[in-house]
């Protein structure tokens, strides 16, 4: 199952009870799409590449600029100009030599996302605007992939996370049904560091805790983050039966 | 009847919906998600979900940032 060198690298992930060798098998089984090398992808994609994720994709298509470094924690000053993508990769690959990591560097149109949605267990949306967060979400109850969607800005995050597989789950668009409307990003708003970190960790521990099969509490929850208190507060997702997306009468 | 909106109490008149309570509210709603009691209420129930006494609304907006 896993060689002596995994055993020793995983060997934390062994003394759960919750992961141990099956969980750990799980996780190298694990194929995770990643879209968004921003605030919530860097710790996401770090954590998930540490923990021994076998299989990871990458989605991004901007290139490193100076702004980002204040909370995009995988980048460094003087790879400034490069592909996020690419140097993600790179730096996961540093970080754990036995997963496989492949980087998408073009902004993907729905026919390339159910291509790839087809290839992965489980998706974690980190972008930064409404667009592709509806893309995405229709894109993945289409191929009834999992969705753990995570946002931030200011001081406050929030995390959903949608299990497509099951014909009860409600969805984003249930919750946020009107793509076209202004809605508040980074580069508009302003944004803390470790708010977005939080949130982008948050999407890989859940990401880890699905794929070695432990319950979920964000299914079919927004949780809300406030920065200011440390306070979460939870709300319950309804599947909106006449959400265009996921309802009845798509 | 009176309820709380996002810690605030506000007066409505009884039997009212979400919907009323938004236009009495008269708030920019682009973007918006809406709770009662820590329960997601779906856009398209907006207009026929009626309120209780002592009901929480919460009122928060989407972000897209990452
Ligand atoms: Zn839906």
């Amino acid at each position: 199952m896993l060689s002596d060198a995994e055993m020793l690298r995983y060997s934390r992930h062994l003394l759960l009870e919750d992961v141990g060798e099956l969980g750990q098998k799980d996780l190298k089984d694990g194929k995770v799409l990643i879209i968004g090398m921003g605030g919530l992808g860097s710790p996401a994609a770090m954590y998930l590449a540490g923990a021994g994720v076998g299989s990871l994709v990458l989605s991004d298509f901007d290139c490193l600029e100076v702004s980002n470094l204040q909370r995009q924690i995988g980048y460094q000053t003087g790879d400034i100009g490069a592909d996020k993508v690419e140097l993600m990769k790179h730096r996961l690959e540093m970080i754990n030599p036995e997963i496989r990591v492949r980087s998408i560097n073009v902004e993907m149109d729905e026919a390339q996302l159910l291509m790839e949605l087809m290839m992965v267990n489980l998706v974690l949306d980190c972008t930064d605007n409404m667009d592709s967060r509806q893309m995405i979400n229709a894109a993945c109850v289409k191929a009834k992939v999992p969705l753990i969607v995570g946002a931030a800005i200011r001081l406050e995050g929030q995390l959903m996370f949608f299990d497509n597989r099951q014909a009860d789950s409600a969805c984003y668009h249930c919750l946020f049904p009107n793509s076209e409307e202004q809605t508040l990003n980074c580069s508009n708003s302003g944004v803390l560091g470790p708010v977005v970190g939080t949130i982008g960790t948050m999407q890989a521990l859940e990401a880890i805790k699905h794929i070695v099969g432990l319950p979920s509490g964000v299914k079919n929850r927004l949780k809300l983050f406030d920065g200011k208190t440390l306070d979460w507060q939870t709300f319950v997702i309804n599947k909106d039966p006449n959400c265009t997306v996921c309802g009845q009468n798509r | 009847m009176n309820v709380i909106v996002n810690e605030s109490p506000v007066e409505i008149a009884e039997n009212s919906t979400v919907e009323q309570l938004l236009n009495h509210l008269d708030k920019p709603l682009k973007g918006c998600a809406l709770a009662v009691n820590q329960s997601i209420i779906s856009r398209s129930k907006w207009s026929e979900y009626k309120l209780r006494e002592g009901d929480q609304i919460s009122l928060f907006q989407a972000i897209a940032g990452g």
